[in-house]
């Protein structure tokens, strides 16, 4: 497998969370300006907000929340920083004070979820006779789940899991711009990211059962509580 | 620097940073070395690879609303004004 190593190419991101914490700079965002970076970055913003909350409706409410939080405080803006990384903090700040506010959790209790061990999929596909030496490694469970499903089992997770695994899987971030955008460490995000995979490769073995794509073995890779 | 070769269980634990790109280089290399040798970590390799790519690939198919353009314009003129 060639594997090359990811350039660093990324731009730094703008010390803003949506709080009152930001601090004014002298190169800052015209009205204009604003809109038209906004405009830019709508369609991934949304992705974002979709996988987060799962619900268009939500993703909508969510965007334009926070379109008009980062238009308050659009002044903590530098120029030449990543929009895309300054906005997508936001949304998910946003998207946390929201599910507070609400009194959600997380749909999944964090326990059914985290005895998921190492390569899940591949050792279940595997005790369930569908993988053999010849076949396309393409050829797994997931592709044969629609969107829908695999959104379902995305959305299981509890939400800080959820959270970097959507930015993971959204765009091809580095650890490191996910690790600016959540505002914790690099380290935070590859054992969150870690878990969050495995946790999502059993809840996706749960939903392939409820389609009847696998076997429903009862008791085994189950992720109910 | 020079690394011992790795083990099944230290190529498997290295699974996700190799996907990522997050290995080191010499990690990377030795990663690879085991993988060219190694058919069973070769198959669960290419496998995840498979479904990283099918999860990107279904995760990012969403059509955004043709109305929210729209509604956010207006929304930030009303928080203008």
């Amino acid at each position: 497998m060639s594997n090359p190593s990811r350039p660093d190419d990324r731009m730094p991101i703008a010390s803003a969370d949506g709080a009152a914490a930001l601090s004014p700079t002298t190169d800052r965002l015209t009205d204009t300006e604003f809109e038209v970076l906004l405009m830019e970055h709508l369609e991934p913003s949304y992705r974002l907000a979709l996988r987060l909350t799962g619900s268009s409706e939500d993703a909508e409410d969510l965007v334009q929340e926070a379109a008009l939080r980062a238009f308050r405080f659009r002044q903590s803006f530098q120029k030449g920083t990543s929009f895309k990384s300054w906005f997508y903090r936001i949304v998910v700040n946003q998207f946390y004070t929201n599910r507070r506010r609400k009194g959600d959790t997380a749909t999944t209790s964090l326990d059914s979820l985290t005895d998921a061990t190492d390569i899940f999929l591949f050792a279940r596909s595997a005790e369930a006779g569908l993988l053999r030496p010849d076949s396309d490694p393409s050829a797994n469970v997931v592709s044969r789940m629609a969107e829908g499903d695999v959104a379902r089992a995305l959305a299981a997770l509890p939400d800080e899991f959820r959270a970097v695994a959507t930015l993971y899987f959204m765009e091809d971030m580095s650890y490191k711009e996910i690790a600016e955008i959540l505002d914790v460490p690099i380290g935070t995000v590859r054992s969150r990211l870690h878990r969050a995979r495995h946790m999502l490769q059993k809840q996706l073995w749960k939903v392939a059962e409820e389609l009847g794509i696998v076997p429903n073995e009862p008791g085994a890779g189950s992720a109910d509580a | 620097m020079k690394l011992d070769r790795y083990s099944c269980l230290e190529t498997v634990r290295r699974l996700d940073d190799y996907l990522d790109r997050e290995l080191s280089i010499a990690e990377q290399r030795e990663v690879e070395r085991h993988l060219e040798t190694c058919d069973r970590c070769l198959g669960r390799f290419r496998f995840e690879a498979g479904v990283l790519d099918e999860l990107k690939t279904k995760l990012r198919r969403v059509r955004t609303p043709e109305t929210l353009a729209s509604r956010l314009r207006k929304a930030l003129r009303t928080e203008s004004e």
